[in-house]
């Protein structure tokens, strides 16, 4: 990706954004304002507060928290911050709902017996790529709510918060930007984007659908407001064996990757479910994602397949 | 019975006309069939399962379950969850390898008129005051759109019948933009190859007539070339040219049209079996404000069978709240008459062509009246996929006596 420079634009009568990288991915933090001075001031706290969260997640620091977590794997429980063990927490709800396709010691994958590459020409064997995810099990992932504290019991285990961080920093930065007083906006983390109010000429936001075949053109559009938006896909890291295309995606159960499903679009009321929701759907399959996503409430998703077929919740009209 | 295709001169047939009209609009054959589950996966780990209540409802509960203080989504007023259930709608564009957006329609058109007039065709079959009729018309068409270079070609077609015509239309179109994409340039081509059955007045059918006359049916074909140039002038002001060439032949008489002789004998109305129009058109558009649009329109029309108009026309679209507009008009009409007209019982024996039809007169018109239209979020009368409601009332005078009320009743359904 190409270094995002921290900018700012007035982009239309009282819509103000600022793009710029943060957490390693390109955000953009759209803002409906009466004027710059104010828009600015608020958009430079959702910055501060997406700042902070990064800091607290990240794996590239050897310090950060869950690094700390990580190096402790089968020794012992880490002390951390109550915020961090609320997201675990969070994220284990997900992992039991989704049968483990959400994992988030999906980072304990070990790539010495076989990695994914775009030159790959046959599938591992079974028992290698089982044994490539041995210790990806979200069941050795202990918080301690009380104590404030997380273990995880295999040595070995990493945790990393790749699939849940995004969702949960734009639900923040959402957060921070109505608290001072941003009646509506968008914050967009590359693609992951949450959405509040009305556009200024009191429209909801028309939120465009990228389509598997053109990236960076939307096959569909759909005008939502106080929703947020997720995406997952397979549109450049993919390889074809034996006419089957497999995705860089791993299925954490099997160490397989994963194939049938070229994109899926989760839509929901909170960011972080729609970032956590994106992967293990492609992951469970369309029948099975399906089937969990129709019989939750306030959560939508649209599976695009490998022949181009599209694939929709039942609260979702294609039009 | 029916108003000429391509810049006809009169356009006013029916006493009352109550239109009905249904849309059906499909973009993009890319639709999925869910019951087409393909994917063969049988070593899936994965299984359906009936999920546990809080499951159910996890995204509700999500930041506020037990010990989850920091409640992200708490405390802010408009944080209250917007319910998803059937309120997301999903516009699918279909773009092919080139980007350029592709579009399909399917349009069926139902219209339901009645008509005081067409009763005197055959008077014994009168059995109400007036008489109804109903038109089907499906229409296909394809478009693409190149929205990088800035062009779009279509093609499209379309049928339509009532009971005494059959219609089959082919047309292509093709539009340019300019660079700054302020003007552009359009052409379209236009073929209808139609089926008139030939229902003459009563007392002429069956060898009565004067002349022989064709049973059956006979064909009518138009074939028209429509070129267009646009230009956004500024935000306010928008132009338009319009130059329709129109070639006609086959039977272009009205078979149920009457002409008296001045010997007091009747025959079927007889016109030349080629019609060649010309009509020349400028349209601006004026945006005062928000809420209110200026559109004046100036047609000039010759064709050759001698007939000669002139057409200008204003209407206002005043917008009265997002959901509420109207939009009064005026058009003046004038037309010189055919070379093949004279009144009634004036025409005389061994003229090639004659008609008495007033259509083809020298006349002028008025024509006055108001649209409204309602268009709420929520559907007219709160009824969801009733999407809007227009209705228009006009006067129409014409210096030969003809008077008309005319009212008009479109209903949108999506």
């Amino acid at each position: 990706m190409p270094a995002a420079p921290d900018n700012f634009q007035i982009t239309g009568d009282n819509l103000f954004r600022r793009t710029l990288k943060l957490m390693g991915n390109r955000f953009e933090i759209s803002v409906v304002a009466e004027d710059a001075d104010r828009a600015e001031k608020a958009i430079e706290l959702a910055v501060l507060e997406i700042r902070r969260i990064e800091a607290l997640l990240t794996t590239f620091r050897p310090d950060s928290q869950v690094n700390q977590i990580n190096d402790a794997a089968g020794i012992r429980p880490v002390k951390v911050d109550q915020e961090v063990v609320e997201l675990i927490i969070r994220a284990l709800k997900i992992s039991r709902l989704t049968q483990g396709a959400f994992d988030i010691s999906y980072g304990s994958i070990d790539k010495r017996l076989w990695n994914f590459d775009t030159s790959m020409t046959a599938l591992p064997d079974p028992a290698i790529a089982r044994q490539m995810v041995r210790l990806i099990n979200y069941r050795n992932i202990i918080p301690d709510e009380k104590a404030s504290t997380v273990f995880l019991k295999e040595k070995g285990m990493r945790i990393g918060f790749g699939g849940i961080g995004k969702g949960y920093a734009a639900d923040r930065a959402k957060m921070v930007l109505q608290k001072a007083g941003i009646r509506s906006g968008i914050v967009n983390a590359s693609g992951d984007l949450s959405t509040w109010g009305l556009q200024p000429d009191g429209k909801p936001w028309t939120i465009g659908i990228a389509d598997p075949d053109s990236a960076g053109h939307p096959f569909s559009y759909m005008d939502i407001t106080d929703m947020s938006v997720a995406t997952s896909g397979n549109y450049e890291k993919f390889v074809e064996i034996c006419g089957r295309r497999y995705s860089h995606t791993i299925d954490p159960k099997t160490g397989f990757p994963v194939s049938g499903i070229r994109s899926v679009t989760i839509i929901s009321p909170v960011a972080e479910i729609a970032d956590a929701m994106a992967t293990p759907v492609m992951v469970m399959g369309i029948r099975v994602g399906l089937d969990l996503i129709n019989q939750m409430q306030q959560i939508a998703c649209i599976i695009i397949d490998d022949h181009n077929r599209i694939y929709t919740s039942k609260n979702i009209t294609l039009k | 019975m029916r108003a000429s295709r391509a810049g006809a001169a009169a356009v006013i047939d029916h006493q009352s006309i109550s239109m009905k009209k249904i849309s059906l609009t499909v973009i993009g054959l890319y639709l999925g069939i869910l019951a087409a589950f393909s994917q063969p996966k049988p070593d899936s780990v994965y299984q359906s399962r009936k999920l546990k209540i809080e499951e159910i409802n996890l995204v509700s509960s999500y930041y506020h379950q037990e010990g989850d203080h920091a409640a992200v989504t708490g405390g802010i007023g408009s944080q209250k969850l917007t319910d998803i259930s059937n309120s997301l709608e999903i516009k699918l564009n279909r773009y092919d390898k080139k980007y350029r957006k592709q579009t399909w329609s399917l349009d069926l058109g139902i219209d339901h008129y009645t008509s005081a007039s067409s009763d005197k065709i055959d008077p014994k079959t009168l059995t109400s005051a007036s008489y109804a009729d109903t038109r089907v018309y499906p229409t296909l068409a394809f478009s693409r759109e190149n929205e990088k270079k800035g062009t779009e070609f279509g093609v499209g077609a379309s049928f339509s019948a009532e009971y005494d015509y059959t219609s089959i239309g082919v047309n292509g179109h093709f539009s340019k933009k300019t660079k700054n994409r302020m003007g552009e340039f359009s052409a379209k081509a236009q073929v209808y190859l139609d089926q008139i059955h030939l229902i003459y007045p009563m007392e002429l059918r069956d060898g009565a007539s004067p002349e022989k006359l064709k049973t059956g049916s006979d064909a009518r074909n138009s074939f028209s070339g429509t070129f267009s140039w646009s230009q956004i002038v500024n935000q306010r002001l928008q132009l338009m040219f319009l130059l329709d060439l129109v070639q006609q032949t086959g039977y272009l008489s009205l078979p149920f049209n009457r002409t008296y002789f001045d010997d007091g004998s009747v025959h079927v109305e007889r016109l030349p079996d080629s019609r060649f129009k010309l009509p020349l058109g400028f349209r601006a558009n004026y945006f005062v404000g928000d809420h209110l649009v200026l559109r004046g329109y100036y047609r000039y029309y010759m064709d050759n069978w001698g007939l000669k108009a002139h057409t200008a026309s204003l209407e206002t679209a005043i917008k009265v709240s997002p959901f509420f507009s109207v939009s009064p008009f005026y058009r003046y009409y004038r037309q010189t008459a055919v070379d093949y007209f004279r009144p009634y019982a004036a025409h005389k024996a061994g003229q090639d062509y004659y008609t008495s039809n007033y259509d083809l007169s020298e006349f002028n018109s008025h024509f006055f009246g108001s649209g409204i239209r309602l268009a709420p979020p929520a559907g007219v009368f709160g009824i969801k996929h009733f999407n809007s409601l227009e209705l228009r009332y006009g006067h129409y005078t014409r210096s030969n006596t003809l008077q008309s009320n005319i009212i008009s009743l479109h209903l949108k359904y999506k």
